[in-house]
C-alpha cells in the first residue's frame, strides 16, 4: 500500500535516515521499533507531511506523492497521533477533533451542535464516554489520544500513525487502546505502529521493522522472530539478562512514614493520600506501583516536601521527626527528588553539563558565595566518571546528551547532595533499552553502597526486576506491599485495581 | 562562561565601532574625529573637556547602565520589571522630599542642607527602593500575580503617588502647593554634575553584577530559576527568595539612578522624571542578548547594549543637530528589533526560512519601503550638510537642508531672492525625491534579499 523507497534526511550534523525502503501492505499493523535516534519519529513525520524535504520517494497505492504539508497527506489518507498530543488544551474535544475543518452552518458561522453531533458518535466508536463539550485540558492523558484517534478517524483515514502511544497510559488505558486498535483493524485501517516496548510489539504487530541509527536492518514476520532477536538486532549488540541476584542486604530503617494523608481539596473523594504506612531500609529498593493518579507522585512530593499542600502525618528520616516546607529543608535532610517528566521538571536546557550536575550541591564548591571553578570541575567530573555519562565533555549542552544520559546526569545532580534516600519518579521513561539497562545497573550499585532507594515506574516488569519490596497504591491508599518473592504482574494489578472490588462489595 | 565576552558581544562591539565611524563620517562638521584628535594632541584644557560628545554619551549610558543592569538581572532571573521609570521618578522625588522634610527652610532659600541630611535623604530613598522591591516580590511569589502586571501596576501607580506627596509636603512645608521641588544644594547636584560619580558608580555596580552572575552561587541558582523555575524549585532552591533578590536589586538601581537624575536636572519633577525609561532599560538589556524567556544573557552583554543605544541616540543627534530627542522612541525601537531580528535571521535562513514570502511579506516590503520613504523625507529637512553656495558663485560654502538642495539643484534656482519666494516648493519637491529615492532603495535591498532568500531556500531543500 506504502513503499518508502531509498529516503534519506539529512539534518546538520546528522544523518536521521539514510537510504531507507519500506513496504507497508494493507490492513497489516505494522510495527516500527528501534532506539531512541533511530530514526522512527523523523520517519514518520515524513510520512504524515510534517517534514517535506528529504531525498527518496513515496509511492501510494501505486503512484508517487510529494507531501507539501500535514494537510496533503491527511487527503490522502494518513494521519498521526504523535507522542506528544498535539491538542489546543483550551478548547473543547469537538473542537479539537474538527480543528482546521470546522462544520459551518448556512450563514458562515461555527455549527457546534453538528460538531458534537458528530464527535460524539466518533468518540461512541472508541468505546469511551468522552462528552463532547468537555475541555481537553480537563482529560486524562489517555482520553486525550483517544480524542486525536477520533480526530483520525473523522478524516476517514485509511492509514493511521501511532508515535509511542503507551508511554503515557496507565495499564488499564494500554488495554482500552489495544480494543480500540483491534476495532479500527477491522475496519481495514493500515496501522504503523511506533515503539520500543517488545511486550507490545509483539502483541499487535504483524510485521516489525527494526531502525537503527538511521538504516533499515530488517523488516520480520512477527511470527517467525522472538523479542530476544528484535532487542539484539536493535541494540545491535547482545543486552546481557540483567541478574540482580540478592546479594543485596538491607539495613537499617532510614525513612519511616506513618499515618501520611494529603488533602484534596475540591475533589470528591476528599484525599490525594490517606494513612500511609511504610519503612524504608537502607540498600533496599523499594517500588510504588499503582495506575495513573493512584498517588504516586503526590507520594514522593510528600517526602520531598514539595507538594502545594501540606501532608499530615508523620514522616522520620533516621529517627528523627521531619516537617518539610520546601524541597531545600529535604535535600538539606539528606533526601533527593528525581522527578518526572525530566525536559519540564529536571533538566536546566540552556546550561551545560557541568552546570545541570552541580546545581543541587554549588555550595560544596564555594567560598563566601563565590563559585570555585576548580573545585566545581572536580565535582562535575566525578560524577561523570562515576555514572559514565556520555558526554563529548562536561563543558557539553545537556540537551547534546541522549536521554539516558540526561537522566544520569540528573541522577548525578542528586549524588553530589550525598544523599540518605533517593527518590526516582518514573526515572526510565523516554529512555531507550540500553540506557534502560545502564540505569538498573546504576540503581543496583547505588543501592549496595547504601543508599535507601524509592523507585516509581509505569512499567510493572521494570519494579518486578528492580525492587526488593514494592508497595502498591490505590487511590490514595495502600492496597498492598509485596516482597520480592511474592510479587508478580498479576498480584500488583489486583491490588491497584482493588477500589473495584470495594465498591462491588460495599452495600 | 569563564570568557568576558561571547561572540554576540563582540558583535556588539564592532557594531558599537561602525556606527561611531559612520557619525563621525556623516556628521558634516566631523565632531567626533575633531575630538578624538583633540584627545591625541594635547591643548590647555583637561583631557575631558575636549571631548564633550564622549563625556555625554559616557555619562548617558552610565545613568542608563545603572538600572538596566537591574532590569537585566530581573529578565535573566526569567521576570520582567517594568516599574524602573516609575521608580526612578518616586525614589528622586521621595529623596527630593526627605530633604524638604528634613531642612525646610535651606531647601525653600536655596542655601547648602548640609552633607548629614543629603546623606540621610538617601539612605531613606535607599530603604524604601528595597521595600518596593519586596512589594514586587510579595506581590508576585505570595499573591501570584504575573510579572508584567506587578510591576505594570506599580509603574503606573508610583508616578501618581510621588506627585501627591510632593504637592502634599511641599504645600506643608512652604505653604504653598508645588508640583516639583527644585535641587539647589550645590554638593548634592555634585553626585550628578560630577562625571566621574555616576560613572565610577556604574563601573562599581557593573563589576559587582557581573561578579554576582557570573561567579556566585546565588548569580548561578538565577540563571537556573529563569530557564526552568520548576526544576529549580524542585532542586531545593528558594526560587521566591531569589525573585525577592532580582526585584529588590532592580529596584535599589532604579532609585540611585532617580537621585542621580534629580541631581542632573537640578530638581525632582515626578511628572516627567524617567517618563518610559523601564522600555530604554528591557531594550539596553535586549540588545545586550538577554532572552526574555530568562535564563539567558551577560551583564557585560548588557553594557555594550546600553552604550551601543546611546552611541546610536547621539550619533543621530550629531547628524540631525537640532532636535533629534524626537527621534530617540523610534531609534530605540528599530534598534531592538534590528538586534533581535538578526539574530533570528541567521538561524532561521540556516532552515531556510523565508521571511518575504506570502502576502505578509509582500506588504512588508510595501511597510519597509513606506518607512523608508517617509525617513528619506524627514531626513529631507531635518538633516543639514555643508555644500557650495548655489546662489552665489564663488562664495564660501554654506549650510543647508539636504531637501533645499536637492530642490535647488533640480529646479536650477540661482538666486536668494527666488529661493524664498518659492522655498516650500523646492523644499518639498527635495522631500519627496529623497524620500522617494529611499523608499526605492529600501524595496530594492529587500527585493534582493527576498531574492537570495528564495534561492537560498530551494538549495536547503534540495539538500
Amino acid at each position: 500500500m506504502i513503499s518508502i523507497e531509498h529516503i534519506t534526511k539529512r539534518f546538520p550534523g546528522v544523518t536521521a535516515l539514510c537510504d531507507v525502503d519500506m513496504e507497508i501492505a494493507e490492513g497489516e499493523l505494522h510495527a516500527v521499533v528501534g532506539e531512541n535516534g533511530a530514526g522512527k519519529s523523523t520517519l514518520m513525520k515524513i510520512l504524515s507531511g510534517v517534514i517535506t524535504d528529504f531525498d527518496g520517494r513515496l509511492v501510494l497505492r501505486g503512484q508517487p506523492v510529494r507531501f507539501q504539508d500535514t494537510r496533503d497527506a491527511e487527503e490522502a489518507g494518513i494521519s498521526i497521533i504523535h507522542q506528544e498530543l498535539n491538542l489546543v488544551e483550551q478548547l473543547s474535544a469537538a473542537a479539537n477533533i474538527f480543528l482546521g475543518r470546522e462544520k459551518r452552518n448556512a450563514l458562515g458561522l461555527l455549527d457546534d451542535r453538528a460538531m458534537e453531533r458528530s464527535a460524539r458518535g466518533l468518540l461512541a466508536q472508541l468505546e469511551c464516554q468522552i462528552d463532547p463539550q468537555q475541555v481537553v485540558r480537563e482529560l486524562r492523558v489517555g482520553d486525550q489520544q483517544l480524542v486525536e484517534i477520533a480526530k483520525a478517524l473523522s478524516l476517514e483515514s485509511g492509514i493511521l500513525i501511532m508515535d509511542e502511544p503507551t508511554s503515557a497510559l496507565t495499564e488499564s488505558e494500554v488495554a482500552r487502546l489495544y480494543r480500540v486498535i483491534a476495532r479500527l483493524r477491522e475496519r481495514g485501517v493500515t496501522i504503523l505502529y511506533i515503539s520500543h516496548k517488545m511486550d507490545e510489539v509483539f502483541r499487535l504487530a504483524d510485521r516489525i521493522t527494526v531502525l537503527r541509527d538511521g538504516k533499515k536492518v530488517k523488516t520480520l514476520a512477527r511470527s517467525q522472530t522472538n523479542s530476544r532477536e528484535v532487542t539484539h538486532l536493535m541494540v545491535g549488540r547482545e543486552i546481557e539478562a540483567v541478574n540482580f541476584s540478592d546479594d543485596r542486604r538491607a539495613g537499617a530503617v532510614v525513612l519511616e512514614v506513618r499515618n501520611l494523608s494529603l488533602a484534596w481539596t475540591g475533589h470528591a473523594r476528599g484525599w490525594r493520600l490517606r494513612n500511609i504506612n511504610f519503612q524504608l531500609h537502607r540498600g533496599e529498593i523499594l517500588g510504588i506501583a499503582g495506575l495513573m493518579g493512584a498517588g504516586r507522585t503526590e507520594l514522593l512530593e510528600c517526602l520531598f516536601g514539595s507538594s502545594p499542600e501540606t501532608p499530615t502525618g508523620r514522616i522520620l528520616l533516621e529517627g528523627r521527626e521531619m516537617k518539610f516546607t520546601h524541597a531545600a529543608e529535604a535535600k538539606r535532610a539528606g533526601i533527593g527528588l528525581v522527578t518526572e517528566d525530566r525536559k519540564r521538571l529536571g533538566l536546566f536546557a540552556q546550561m551545560t553539563v557541568e552546570e545541570n550536575v552541580t546545581i543541587c550541591a554549588l555550595r560544596d564548591a564555594a567560598r563566601g558565595g563565590i563559585v570555585r571553578r576548580r573545585q566545581e570541575r572536580l565535582l562535575a567530573d566525578s560524577m561523570v566518571n562515576k555514572l559514565a555519562v556520555k558526554t563529548a565533555g562536561v563543558d557539553a549542552p545537556v540537551i547534546s546528551l541522549s536521554g539516558g544520559n540526561q537522566q544520569k546526569a540528573i541522577i548525578g545532580r542528586w549524588l553530589l547532595t550525598k544523599p540518605k534516600v533517593l527518590l526516582l519518579d518514573d526515572p526510565t521513561r523516554g529512555v531507550d533499552v540500553g540506557a534502560k539497562a545502564e540505569l538498573y545497573r546504576l540503581m543496583h550499585q547505588l543501592c549496595r553502597e547504601g543508599l535507601g532507594i524509592i523507585l516509581t515506574s509505569s512499567e510493572l516488569p521494570e519494579l518486578l526486576t528492580l525492587c526488593d519490596r514494592i508497595l502498591v497504591l490505590c487511590e490514595g491508599r495502600l492496597t498492598a506491599e509485596l516482597a520480592r518473592h511474592e510479587a508478580t504482574e498479576q498480584r500488583i494489578m489486583e491490588a491497584a485495581t482493588m477500589r473495584n472490588e470495594e465498591k462491588s462489595s460495599a452495600p | 562562561m569563564s570568557r568576558p565576552f561571547r561572540r554576540s558581544e563582540w558583535g556588539l562591539l564592532l557594531a558599537i565601532l561602525v556606527v561611531f565611524i559612520l557619525t563621525a563620517l556623516l556628521d558634516d562638521r566631523h565632531i567626533y574625529w575633531h575630538e578624538l584628535k583633540g584627545l591625541f594632541s594635547g591643548g590647555p584644557n583637561p583631557w575631558y573637556e575636549r571631548i564633550p560628545s564622549g563625556v555625554n554619551i559616557i555619562r548617558q549610558t552610565a545613568y542608563l547602565g545603572i538600572f538596566a543592569i537591574g532590569a537585566a538581572i530581573v529578565i535573566i532571573a526569567g521576570g520582567i520589571d517594568l516599574s524602573s521609570g516609575s521608580v526612578i521618578a518616586f525614589s528622586g522625588s521621595i529623596c527630593a522630599t526627605f530633604m524638604v522634610l528634613l531642612a525646610p527652610e535651606a531647601m525653600k532659600s536655596a542655601t547648602p542642607v548640609g552633607i548629614p541630611v543629603i546623606v540621610l535623604a538617601i539612605a531613606c530613598t535607599l530603604v524604601i527602593a528595597f521595600l518596593i522591591g519586596t512589594f514586587h516580590a510579595w506581590l508576585i511569589t505570595v499573591v501570584g500575580l504575573p510579572p508584567f502586571i506587578a510591576t505594570l501596576a506599580t509603574l503606573v501607580g508610583l508616578r501618581s503617588l510621588a506627585r501627591a506627596i510632593v504637592e502634599t509636603v511641599t504645600a506643608a512645608a512652604w505653604g504653598g502647593r508645588s508640583a516639583q521641588i527644585s535641587m539647589f544644594d550645590a554638593q548634592f547636584r555634585y553626585l550628578a554634575t560630577s562625571i566621574w560619580i555616576p560613572v565610577l558608580l556604574f563601573i562599581i555596580l557593573a563589576a559587582a553584577a557581573w561578579l554576582l552572575l557570573s561567579r556566585t552561587v546565588v548569580g548561578r541558582h538565577l540563571y537556573a530559576l529563569g530557564g526552568n523555575e520548576q526544576a529549580t524549585r524542585l532542586s531545593g532552591i528558594h526560587t521566591d527568595r531569589l525573585k525577592w533578590l532580582a526585584y529588590c536589586i532592580s529596584a535599589l538601581l532604579s532609585a540611585i539612578a532617580g537621585i542621580l537624575y534629580v541631581g542632573e536636572q537640578s530638581g525632582a519633577y515626578p511628572q516627567t522624571l524617567g517618563q518610559g525609561y523601564e522600555l530604554n532599560a528591557i531594550a539596553a538589556a535586549v540588545v545586550g542578548g538577554c532572552s526574555l524567556q530568562g535564563g539567558i544573557g551577560t551583564i557585560p552583554g548588557t553594557v555594550l547594549g546600553v552604550l551601543f543605544l546611546r552611541t546610536v541616540i547621539d550619533g543621530i543627534a550629531k547628524i540631525i543637530k537640532t532636535g533629534a530627542d524626537v527621534y530617540e522612541g523610534m531609534i530605540v525601537g528599530s534598534v531592538v528589533v534590528v538586534a533581535v531580528a538578526l539574530t533570528q535571521f541567521r538561524e532561521a535562513s540556516k532552515r531556510g526560512k523565508q521571511f518575504f514570502a506570502g502576502p505578509m511579506g509582500t506588504l512588508t516590503m510595501l511597510n519597509l519601503a513606506l518607512l523608508g520613504v517617509a525617513v528619506g523625507a524627514l531626513a529631507g529637512l531635518n538633516v543639514t550638510i555643508t555644500v557650495e553656495n548655489p546662489f552665489v558663485e564663488g562664495a564660501p560654502p554654506t549650510r543647508m537642508n539636504v531637501a533645499t538642495w536637492i530642490g535647488v539643484k533640480l529646479l536650477r534656482i540661482d538666486s536668494m531672492q527666488t529661493y524664498l519666494t518659492q522655498r516650500f516648493k523646492v523644499d518639498s519637491l527635495g522631500c519627496y525625491v529623497l524620500g522617494a529615492c529611499v523608499g526605492a532603495a529600501v524595496l530594492g535591498i529587500v527585493f534582493i534579499l527576498q531574492r537570495i532568500e528564495k534561492r537560498r531556500a530551494h538549495v536547503v531543500t534540495k539538500d
